[in-house]
């Protein structure tokens, strides 16, 4: 098990590898992101994009598949969801065809001040393209529970 | 359509309500989020969250779902956006819930270099209880009115 202790500041990771369809784009975007240009091809090649783009909550989307594929093969994280992120940027265009993968690094591991068996971890997240441009950057957050005491255990 | 122009400080959107089924929660869980809390209603009952709950970007997907439709409804000239300030998922999303979104219009600033204006807005969604169940503040990029445009509505007393 992995717990708040065991997060090392700093840490970097490179994982993933997520190949863009233009049939998965637009069944999202029909579904949570209805505009021309993520559901209709003629529509977005008029547009300011040049032709179909996936919805950036897309890319968060297929960014936390790459995440929670990474960690299955690893310790088991103990993890208790994420109270949200900050400072997000969909910084390029994703378009059918891409590759996307992922990198993260560990800023800061914070026990909790009022509940002794939690804390809050902070990890850098970029979601790069075949061409190693970063299309997508934010700061995540995650709950994760401390090592219990072993004398107590 | 209604362009950056004839959006207002302040203004509010009723974004309207969506109802997340358990087969919804699932079915996005399995392709984006596949923890056992969002895909194995079993292991959930055990869990911290003691039951099934969204995935928070499922929540988000949620929102804009909503937003695009509100964009769709007000005719809003929507070019996309550059990005989220802050996201907080404040209480879980749960199966049968029904959320509503309320959006509000914080800033307004034309861009220097295109043809388009930057909206900051603060959007809040709530489920059938009134309880708050995230909130988030980002910009979103909107479509300036078309000088043409303007001659034309005048022309034909069309308001705004």
């Amino acid at each position: 098990m992995t717990y708040l202790e065991d997060l090392v500041v700093g840490e970097e990771r490179q994982f993933g590898r997520y190949e863009v369809t233009e049939e998965e784009i637009m069944d999202f975007a029909r579904r949570y992101d209805n505009q021309p240009f993520h559901t209709d091809k003629e529509a977005a090649k008029n547009s300011m994009y040049g032709g179909l783009i996936a919805s950036g909550w897309h890319t968060c989307a297929m960014f936390m598949r790459m995440a929670c594929d990474a960690q299955a093969g690893q310790n088991r994280m103990a993890m208790m969801g994420s109270p949200g992120f900050d400072d997000l940027k969909w910084l390029r265009p994703v378009r059918p065809g891409d590759v996307l993968s992922a990198r993260s690094k560990i800023v800061s591991a914070t026990p909790s001040e009022n509940k002794p068996d939690r804390g809050t971890a902070r990890v850098q997240i970029w979601v790069l393209n075949q061409n190693g441009e970063i299309v997508l950057e934010m700061t995540s957050m995650g709950r994760f529970l401390r090592r219990p005491d072993e004398t107590n255990a | 359509m209604k362009y950056f122009e004839d959006i207002e400080l302040g203004e509010v959107w009723d974004l309207g309500s969506r109802e997340v089924s358990e087969a919804e929660i699932v079915a996005f869980a399995t392709r984006y989020d596949p923890q056992p809390f969002h895909i194995d209603a079993a292991a959930a009952e055990t869990s911290y969250f003691g039951g099934l709950i969204a995935s928070g970007w499922h929540t988000c997907a949620i929102f804009m779902g909503l937003l695009a439709d509100s964009i769709k409804a007000q005719k809003l000239a929507s070019l996309g956006a550059p990005g989220i300030d802050h996201c907080r998922w404040l209480v879980p999303v749960r199966s049968g819930d029904v959320l509503r979104g309320r959006t509000t219009i914080l800033e307004l600033r034309p861009s220097r270099s295109k043809p388009m204006g930057l909206v900051t807005c603060r959007t809040e969604l709530f489920n059938q209880d009134g309880t708050k169940v995230a909130q988030l503040q980002g910009v979103g990029m909107y479509g300036r009115r078309p000088v043409a445009a303007v001659a034309e509505d005048t022309e034909l007393g069309v308001s705004a």
